[in-house]
């Protein structure tokens, strides 16, 4: 599963899983930074759990990078080896699936919300129904938080959906806008810049910075979006504000 | 009693921002490290007016603001000469100053650096967001008010009774050139570059562009014999990070960068050169030299 550990600067270690964006590879990630957030390791700062690797940042005086490669290989041979004796060395079954959280997520794919629906669905040939019916016909999979605090990449979405990125980027996308681009599908959690075609939004703060944990989605989450209509959508952001 | 004194910023200067050690821990949420660029000279002006190191500065950026400064409190300021000045009055870096109520600290021409730290002793009435009280990039307006200084603004500080003035001997405070060396490791891509650009790559200095900021430096070349062969699957990002983009040109990566990015990494700036990073500006020099991580454990 582990393809390669390398330094990463001084006080950080690039663990290299297979160099794809896959679900079962995306898994194997999020699974080897729970165990090695089980396994409680002095000195370590921080994790990034991205697509197909995971960053570490250590603190090389409490632990060198020689050691703390060795445990990394340690914890990796134990939770992989074990999966992959069933198969001809790939990753079977996903470790994490039990602790994996299930998220249904409300989305109106209505105006004044959905900025590129009409564009996007003349473009594929597709009507908007369809459209909606193939973004909420899947459960994807969280693959990593990035590019803003709290945006969420999603995939994959299926091939008649994907699509290419605003030639022109939208200056202000709001906040909750349900996107896709590429074989991803995502959420913004601010009004920022941004270039992803926008289905709809949702009525749920996806990041807000007053609560304990202000992040909604964590990498690893199962997402599967739901349409309301305009009126449930004003419904929910009331509940929300509560 | 606590007594508390006001910092009321006549003028905001050009991005003065409230920083502390950073936010670490919540990259896998997308959120930036932060932090001051210069740790040590941060550090050091905490040190001088007896705060611990954890707490507030603010890290000013070439042009300085102008603040009044209302109680009797101690402050000390490190880092790039700016020069300070009280009431008009030019003031030494690196030395615990008394200032009295209705003073009024601004700073002037830019000696040297780029990067000056104003430290004040006692407890900033500001709260952290996510262990931390550094300015959140992109979307901090809500998640940490304040933290960016406005014209107009005031921050309160409880202050704690005056320590006996200390100094940094001349001979011990930093120098900062307009070019300067710094040590890397090679990047996790380092291997996939042709030994040609990999020789170009340190053959030469580069001056930062005017667009380089807290986010990361932009450099002012583009390396030649460079095609990227794949697409690099996006993966996380560290401060020192040095990313070359589709058309060569070499980024580093600094505090406020984003979490992950999807460019190859030619190599990563030592911990302990990223200070002197920190003071270069646009217009000055860097010239990177490789070595070995054993190098640095000796």
């Amino acid at each position: 599963m582990i393809q390669s550990i390398k330094i990463y600067g001084d006080q950080a270690i690039l663990i290299n899983f297979e160099q794809q964006i896959d679900t079962t590879i995306n898994a194997a990630v999020v699974a080897l930074q729970k165990a090695i957030e089980h396994a409680n390791i002095d000195g370590v700062r921080y994790m990034i759990p991205a697509y197909c690797s995971l960053t570490i940042g250590y603190n090389p005086t409490v632990i060198e990078y020689g050691i703390l490669q060795e445990v990394i290989k340690q914890i990796g041979a134990t939770l992989f080896e074990s999966e992959t004796n069933n198969a001809q060395g790939t990753f079977q079954k996903s470790p994490n699936k039990k602790s994996s959280r299930q998220l249904k997520i409300p989305v109106c794919y209505e105006a004044p919300y959905a900025l590129d629906l009409e564009a996007l669905s003349k473009e594929k040939g597709l009507t908007k129904e369809k459209i909606i019916a193939l973004h909420t016909s899947q459960t994807y999979k969280v693959y990593l938080l990035g590019f803003l605090p709290g945006f969420v990449f999603m995939g994959k979405i299926v091939p008649e959906l994907e699509c290419n990125r605003k030639v022109t980027p939208r200056l202000r996308v709001p906040a909750s806008s349900v996107g896709i681009a590429g074989f991803q599908t995502g959420i913004y959690p601010t009004v920022s810049p941004g270039g992803w075609q926008i289905l709809g939004q949702t009525p749920l703060k996806i990041f807000d910075p007053h609560k304990e944990n202000p992040f909604l989605f964590q990498a690893g989450d199962e997402v599967s979006f739901y349409a309301i209509t305009n009126e449930e959508f004003l419904k929910i952001e009331q509940e929300e504000k509560q | 009693m606590f007594q508390t004194i006001r910092l009321h910023f006549l003028k905001a200067g050009l991005q003065t921002l409230i920083q502390d050690q950073g936010r670490v821990g919540y990259q896998s949420y997308g959120v930036p490290v932060s932090g001051v660029m210069d740790k040590k000279s941060a550090a050091l002006a905490n040190e001088l007016v007896g705060n611990p190191t954890d707490t507030p500065v603010l890290e000013i950026t070439l042009l300085g603001p102008k603040i009044q400064i209302q109680g009797d409190c101690q402050i000390a300021i490190t880092g790039a000469d700016l020069s300070p000045k009280i009431n008009k009055e030019a003031i030494p870096l690196y030395t615990t100053i008394t200032v009295k109520d209705g003073d009024t600290l601004s700073f002037g021409a830019i000696k040297n650096g780029c990067r000056a730290y104003i430290a004040v002793r006692g407890k900033w009435q500001l709260s952290k967001w996510l262990n931390s009280y550094s300015a959140l990039p992109y979307s901090g307006k809500e998640a940490t008010p304040k933290s960016v200084i406005e014209k107009g603004q005031e921050l309160i500080i409880e202050v704690a009774s005056p320590i006996a003035k200390k100094s940094i001997p001349k001979a011990e405070q930093p120098v900062y050139k307009n070019s300067e060396r710094i040590r890397v490791l090679p990047g996790p891509e380092f291997e996939e570059f042709s030994s040609y650009t990999i020789a170009y790559f340190f053959s030469r200095g580069y001056q930062l562009t005017n667009d380089s900021n807290r986010m990361g430096y932009r450099l002012d070349a583009n390396l030649i014999d460079f095609k990227p062969k794949r697409e690099v699957i996006s993966s996380g990002i560290i401060p020192g990070t040095i990313q070359i983009t589709s058309s060569g040109q070499p980024v580093i990566l600094m505090a406020d960068a984003q979490t992950v990015g999807g460019y190859y990494r030619i190599a990563n700036v030592i911990s302990a050169d990223m200070d002197k990073l920190a003071q270069l500006k646009p217009g000055d020099e860097v010239w990177f030299s490789l070595i070995r991580l054993a190098e640095i454990l000796d």
